[in-house]
């Protein structure tokens, strides 16, 4: 533990893991959208970007350029606090959960061993659902401040379908808990040396899955921004980098649940790991990143290939079936903890 | 031509005889399956009523007709078929330029409604006892008693623009709100707008405004253009099917003119208008998807579709508007090395199709998202006289290929399909089944193609004063054109009816207790077509004044923008 000797050095080295993860995040978002365009695009049978740089690999660039010069039009009637506060809440919060993930073990550097995860917090995964929570706010805040009924409406939708979703994925993640003991996901991480939390919660692993595309609002969930019936959605009155925001909030989520989905069910950075100490040190790093990115593309993937769902089938599906088995779930899972530990 | 019971041709003359009770001025039979009655308009609704109740006849449209220059007064006729029949029943009544009234037959016949304030609009003629009094065709800000359908209103006069004047909308009911769609939406194509009433997001009403761009086509084609210049502008009526329209505006023509087009000519007629109803429907699955959120069903079925894109360049020149057809038959030959080519593109389509096809029909999905949803009842499909698809989708057993022949379907005649359940699912098993079907009539047309002239030799001139009613099963339903020949080489009085236009009056009925989710893809159902706009409607909420901004404002609004003086 760190004595307040070291307590410049231990700032540093976060501060430095801070920069370096957004930075790292930031990147991959961009890149998981150009990924997404183009995986979507070869189903499709298109091409997706190809004009700027080799095979589009530049066109996020554009597009931040882009989002970054566009005008940025307020309309008259919206109430400005709230809606300038709503993409900045969108944005922090889905940036925050990123904190406490751990995306490696740990990496020796002059006789210092720095743990790769910016912060292990003792409730880590009970964080992350917080976080992931308030995130509701960004968009039904932006729905309400909008004053406008396309965005009140999509706002309203997305603010009941998280919550609805949000209990399913707690207790999809409490089954997990139940078995590991733990809310640290380091912790949780370390559990499953033996065997992957997969092996033991299939089901817990289906109803997290599910649960987690309908926290991100992606296809078939995509209702809060369903453009036939509802425009944009939420974001239906922003433009320029607000909307951006948005944008890269949504892309975030989808990285922070593809994160805890390894840590929860894939053993997160587990794998084989050989070589010398550096390579040592930094094999799980990969190992973690390519579970990440498997999820990435299956999250492109669903969007390739279903339709979107209708509000009330949506919210059917939610509280009749998601939500009973997942409670069943826990109830099985406990009964075999408790049996094992008598 | 398929023949003709002259029993019922007695019993309809029975029937009008009957109700008309003395107000019959005449009775004629321009065509074999035409009949025409010159009826007091005293006694106009009793006829109606009396075709409607006693012998089903189907309502297609009204023609209001300024004939003062002729015979001194106006005309309004009433557009009927019986279709298992096969005849057209046309109940025209003359009226007096001093009493510019006629009753309505829209309390008989609810799919009247457009078609008769559609004539109060253009010709002046007022419906007595129609429920609803707002306009349909002309703009807003359109002066009151100009009729721009009238002989003695230039093609080209502009009036002047009424200043503030408020659009004719209706108010919800109370405790309901408005979820507006449209003048421009995502997923309309066209600007039409709809006013949904909605309780939470349960529709409890509708009001529809649209029109927003009427372009004066009827008005061009019996006062600039001449009988062989309509085609290339009826082709330009939709941006999808329009072989359809000029194929039927040359029918109605020929049929007026006593021109038989040759044998070849109409098998050409048959399959290019076959390909385009599988472009359309191709076209229609993808958009379907689209409003869905089932993107790559659009991207499939347009890459489906794209082959018989370039089969029409390669037979006409053109993906889209051939140009191919004129008064007489066809300007241009089905060139006989194409044959293979286009069997080999439609094997490859069919089977693409199917594929298509067996994965839409299992998906949960999709089903969840289209069963039971905007239903539209027989009964309603009939009272509303909705065509094509959503008619068939509905139990209604209408097409006109079958009822009213016309190019080579007497010879190579369709199967058609139909479904009971009337929902979005039914219209979408429908045109599926349509499309194959399509593809097999190409075929079997490519292969009895006869040889011969393409284009009958017209050598006098079309007399005046003929009628011509022609019918095309176009993708979307039944296209009607109606044409009166008169002096200058050109149609006095020339008609058209889209099939969009019955059925979109039969939307607010099936999105009536849906929820808004249901509305687009109720709405995509009908495969709706209108047109393109180029004005802007804007409400001022603090005052609530409404202002509709011309074309010139628009322009200096975003100049003024653009040089960053901004309005805000």
């Amino acid at each position: 533990m760190a004595t307040h000797s070291d307590l410049p050095l231990l700032l540093l080295m976060t501060l430095a893991k801070v920069v370096v993860v957004l930075g790292v995040l930031l990147t991959a978002i961009a890149y998981i959208v150009w990924m997404e365009r183009k995986v979507v695009a070869h189903i499709q049978s298109r091409w997706g970007p190809y004009l700027v740089g080799p095979h589009g690999l530049l066109q996020p660039l554009a597009d931040a350029l882009k989002f970054l010069f566009k005008e940025d039009i307020v309309p008259d009637e919206v109430d400005r606090p709230i809606f300038w506060l709503a993409p900045l809440l969108a944005f922090t919060l889905a940036f925050l959960s990123i904190s406490v993930i751990p995306f490696g073990e740990s990496i020796t550097i002059a006789g210092h061993t720095i743990p790769l995860q910016i912060t292990d917090l003792n409730v880590g995964l009970l964080f992350v659902l917080a976080v992931t929570s308030l995130g509701v706010y960004g968009v039904a805040l932006a729905g309400w401040s909008s004053n406008s009924k396309f965005p009140l409406f999509g706002g309203l939708r997305s603010s009941a379908q998280l919550i609805s979703y949000e209990l399913s994925l707690g207790l999809a993640v409490v089954s997990v808990v139940l078995i590991a003991g733990s809310l640290s996901l380091r912790e949780i991480v370390e559990q499953q040396r033996g065997l992957w939390n997969i092996c033991k919660q299939p089901l817990g692993f289906l109803l997290y899955f599910t649960a987690a595309v309908a926290e991100t609002n992606r296809t078939p969930f995509d209702l809060p921004e369903a453009e036939a019936e509802l425009v944009g959605g939420y974001h239906t009155e922003y433009s320029s980098f607000k909307f951006a925001m948005f944008f890269m909030a949504e892309y975030a989520n989808m990285v922070t649940v593809s994160c805890l989905a390894t840590s929860l069910f894939f053993g997160g950075w587990l794998g084989p790991v050989f070589g010398p100490p550096l390579v040592r040190s930094l094999l799980p790093v990969l190992w973690f990143a390519l579970k990440v990115l498997a999820f990435l593309f299956v999250y492109i993937w669903i969007r390739g290939t279903l339709p979107r769902f209708r509000y009330d089938q949506l919210m059917g599906f939610g509280w009749r079936v998601m939500l009973p088995v997942a409670l069943l779930n826990v109830l099985g899972t406990s009964l075999i903890v408790a049996w094992r530990s008598v | 031509m398929s023949t003709i019971d002259q029993a019922t041709v007695t019993r309809v003359k029975q029937v009008v005889a009957a109700r008309s009770d003395g107000a019959l001025l005449s009775a004629t039979e321009p065509h074999a399956d035409t009949l025409q009655f010159a009826i007091e308009k005293a006694a106009l609704r009793a006829v109606v009523e009396g075709l409607v109740n006693e012998l089903q006849a189907r309502f297609m449209i009204s023609v209001g007709t300024d004939r003062r220059p002729v015979t001194g007064d106006f005309a309004i006729l009433h557009l009927f078929s019986l279709d298992h029949e096969h005849l057209y029943v046309l109940l025209e009544s003359p009226v007096p330029e001093k009493d510019l009234r006629i009753e309505s037959i829209t309390e008989i016949i609810p799919g009247a409604n457009w078609a008769e304030r559609e004539f109060r609009d253009a010709i002046g003629i007022h419906p007595e006892g129609h429920p609803d009094p707002r306009r349909l065709l002309l703009a807003d800000d359109w002066p009151e008693g100009t009729y721009p359908l009238r002989r003695d209103f230039p093609y080209n006069f502009q009036p002047p623009s009424v200043e503030n004047v408020r659009p004719q909308l209706r108010e919800p009911p109370a405790g309901a709100s408005v979820v507006p769609m449209g003048p421009f939406f995502p997923v309309l194509e066209e600007p039409a707008y709809w006013r949904l009433f909605v309780e939470g997001e349960t529709i409890v009403g509708c009001d529809t405004r649209i029109f927003y761009n009427h372009r004066g086509i009827e008005k061009l084609g019996d006062s600039v253009l001449t009988y062989n210049e309509i085609p290339y502008l009826a082709e330009r009526i939709c941006g999808i099917c329009g072989f359809i329209h000029s194929t039927c505006y040359c029918q109605a023509v020929e049929k007026a003119a006593g021109i038989e087009a040759p044998r070849r000519a109409r098998y050409i007629r048959t399959i290019m208008l076959e390909l385009e109803r599988i472009h359309s429907h191709l076209l229609w699955l993808g958009i379907a998807g689209h409003i869905i959120g089932f993107e790559t069903v659009l991207m499939q079925t347009w890459r489906i579709r794209e082959p018989v894109m370039w089969l029409c360049e390669e037979i006409s020149g053109n993906r889209k508007t051939y140009g191919m057809n004129t008064v007489g038959g066809l300007r241009r030959d089905l060139p006989n090395q194409t044959k293979p080519k286009l069997l080999e593109t439609l094997a490859e389509v069919e089977k693409e199709t199917i594929a298509v096809r067996n994965a839409i029909v299992g998906d949960t999905t999709l089903h969840a998202r289209t069963k039971g949803v905007g239903a539209l009842t027989n009964e309603w499909a009939k009272k509303i006289c909705a065509v094509g698809p959503p008619a068939r989708a509905s139990g209604v057993a209408i097409d006109a290929r079958i009822d009213h022949p016309y190019a080579a379907y007497d010879e190579v005649p369709p199967q058609i399909a139909t479904q009971e359940a009337g929902d979005t699912w039914a219209r979408v098993l429908v045109r599926v089944g349509e499309l194959l079907e399509s593809i097999r009539l190409v075929r079997e047309a490519l292969s009895s193609v006869p040889d011969g002239p393409i284009c009958a030799e017209i050598k006098e001139e079309i007399p005046p004063g003929r009628v011509g009613v022609s019918v095309v099963e176009a993708p979307r339903g039944e296209a009607v054109h109606y044409v009166l020949t008169g002096g200058d080489n050109r149609p006095y009085r020339w008609r058209v009816r889209a099939p969009t236009y019955p059925n979109l009056q039969a939307l607010p009925a099936m999105v009536s207790n849906g929820t808004i989710a249901d509305v687009p893809i109720t709405l995509g159902s009908l495969d709706p077509c209108f047109s393109c706009t180029e004005r802007l409607e804007t409400v001022d909420r603090r005052t609530n004044e409404v202002r509709v901004y011309s074309h010139a404002e628009l322009l200096e609004i975003s100049r003024r923008k653009a040089r960053g003086g901004g309005t805000r």
